[in-house]
């Protein structure tokens, strides 16, 4: 059987879109919300994979996006008087000029250099946010906006639909070849003629933009946007934990990745002697698979088994 | 028009030290320059201020007359200038045509994807590597693909740090050969900057040598070997019973 234009792996990842929306108003409102959820993570997933999975940068600071995204939500409702679309359609078009504004400073940086300089600019918002009072200070911005399980489905699905085919069609043309090559050796690809500078900075900026979109989904979700919920580490760590088990840079990877480090999230809530290990065991996780399988799940199946490597990418 | 890179004057201060004194020279395009001296005299330095790499801290390097000194190497090599790396630098992950074809799609010819493959595709036979096309270049490290890379930028002008460095025999007459051929076939400018001073007499029509960052001589392979100057300052006696 041939996929002559588009590949498994994208017709696979519509497939299971297009069941999930299809089927999403006829489940059981728990179901739905577990969906909401878990697409949340998939969100997240698929915008740092932009940045971190594609030029090899590490973010830590992708946390400070959701963050924007969600007081551009509760900013927008609550000041202005946006319907919730617009507020996470504003989150978007604010998490990539902070994006932006950010990465033309911090992208001078190199390696490990970057990533400190992205925990600087996490830790920079988490202090500096709650002393603002137009954003609520301290308390934060409560929205009332009621329960929307599936106006806050097809959004997240939304986004979801869009990083997948942003994500396939970055890495297939002319920038996935430039992309790849800055992560392999940022020198040699200036060299032949990458401008990597503003390579980065794109990429930055989308991933900026879809945090903040799916930052603003959950505080719509959460009908509230808290300091501590809107600059939350743990985020950041949990989107690195995503693509970093399911396969930094490929189109599958981030949604593995995410089902991956979803279940224990969703499932150990509910279990009482295990409320709050989750985090342990994620950490475990991503130790050994960094320790083990560097590629993570994608990478290594393309790897040692050359049969799959056309099917899974 | 045919290219030409001329620098004037070009000094670089790398805080105190002074890695280049004021060397210019020219390259034409269809013309080879060989740029021979001791180590640390500043060759590759030089090389990297002609590529963009790095700034000259005063003087002009121009291409077609257009000054290319301050503007980013990957804009100089949109212009018509591209170098290799002495010790190769493929990018790993890669195959050994998709190195080849990123050049192609980023150099001065902004090829889209699919036409890119199929140049990188006949530059690979071109040097000798169409069989390894698809092979991942972290298995190999060959002075052969940083070739390819360059040329497949669509620069004119060819900067070749030491690319003879290692060989021997009839490998090094192998890659003499292989360079001399593209270089007549192509019409490149290039300059080679080497140890190897079979490589250096064989291609070059004029040679440059520097010393502690300036030049002490400079003209044909032969008058060159021949000054005095130069076979005390670097050349010694083994080179003048170098064959020609």
């Amino acid at each position: 059987m041939r996929f002559p234009t588009f590949g498994p792996t994208l017709y696979g990842l519509a497939l299971v879109m297009v069941v999930l929306g299809v089927a999403t108003p006829f489940l059981p409102i728990i179901v739905k919300v577990q969906l909401i959820n878990f697409l949340l993570f998939v969100g997240l997933a698929y915008a740092l994979n932009f940045m971190t999975g594609l030029t090899g940068y590490v973010s830590f600071g992708h946390a400070v996006f959701m963050g924007i995204g969600a007081y551009a939500l509760g900013s927008g409702i609550d000041r202005l008087g946006f319907p919730p679309l617009l507020g996470v359609i504003l989150g978007a078009g604010l998490g990539a000029a902070f994006a932006v504004g950010i990465g033309l400073v911090t992208l001078r940086f190199r390696g490990v250099y970057f990533a400190i300089t992205t925990l600087v600019v996490f830790l920079a918002a988490k202090n500096i946010v709650p002393e603002i009072s137009e954003l609520g200070g301290g308390s934060g911005i409560f929205m009332n906006l009621g329960f929307q399980p599936l106006a806050e489905f097809y959004t997240i699905w939304t986004i979801v639909v869009l990083e997948i085919g942003l994500t396939y069609w970055v890495t297939h043309g002319r920038l996935g070849y430039g992309l790849r090559a800055i992560k392999s050796d940022e020198d040699a690809a200036k060299t032949v003629g990458v401008n990597a500078s503003r390579l980065k900075l794109i990429l930055f900026g989308i991933s900026g933009m879809f945090a903040g979109a799916t930052g603003a989904v959950y505080a719509w979700t959460l009908s509230a946007v808290l300091p501590d919920t809107g600059f939350d580490i743990t985020y950041s760590l949990r989107m690195l934990a995503m693509i970093i088990i399911g396969g930094a840079g490929t189109l599958l990877g981030p949604f593995l990745g995410a089902v991956i480090v979803y279940v224990p999230y969703n499932y150990f809530q509910t279990v009482q002697s295990l409320l709050g290990l989750q985090l342990a065991v994620i950490g475990a996780l991503v130790l050994l698979i960094a320790l083990f399988i560097p590629t993570g799940i994608v990478g290594t199946v393309r790897r040692y088994v050359p049969t799959l490597r056309r099917y899974v990418e | 028009m045919t290219a030409r890179l001329v620098a004037q004057n070009v000094r670089k201060d790398f805080g105190g030290v002074q890695a280049l004194r004021g060397v210019s020279l020219t390259v034409d395009e269809g013309s080879v320059v060989g740029l021979i001296g001791p180590n640390g005299s500043g060759k590759t330095t030089l090389l990297n201020l002609l590529a963009g790499a790095e700034k000259p801290t005063s003087g002009t390097i121009e291409l077609n007359g257009r000054r290319t000194d301050g503007l980013p190497i990957n804009r100089v090599v949109g212009l018509g200038i591209a170098k290799t790396y002495q010790i190769p630098r493929p990018f790993l992950a890669m195959t050994v045509r998709e190195n080849v074809a990123v050049a192609a799609m980023y150099g001065a010819f902004h090829r889209k994807a699919g036409e890119a493959r199929d140049d990188a595709g006949r530059l690979l036979s071109i040097v000798g590597m169409d069989r390894q096309a698809e092979t991942v270049a972290a298995e190999l490290t060959v002075q052969q693909l940083e070739l390819a890379r360059a040329i497949a930028t669509g620069a004119r002008i060819l900067l070749l740090d030491e690319v003879f460095a290692g060989l021997s025999g009839d490998e090094l007459a192998r890659s003499i050969n292989l360079v001399s051929k593209i270089q007549k076939e192509l019409g490149f400018g290039v300059l080679v900057v080497e140890h190897v001073m079979r490589a250096v007499l064989t291609l070059s029509g004029h040679v440059v040598v520097i010393v502690e960052g300036r030049t002490i001589a400079e003209g044909a392979p032969q008058e060159v070997v021949h000054d005095p100057a130069v076979i005390e300052a670097y050349l010694g006696t083994e080179v003048a019973r170098a064959p020609t």
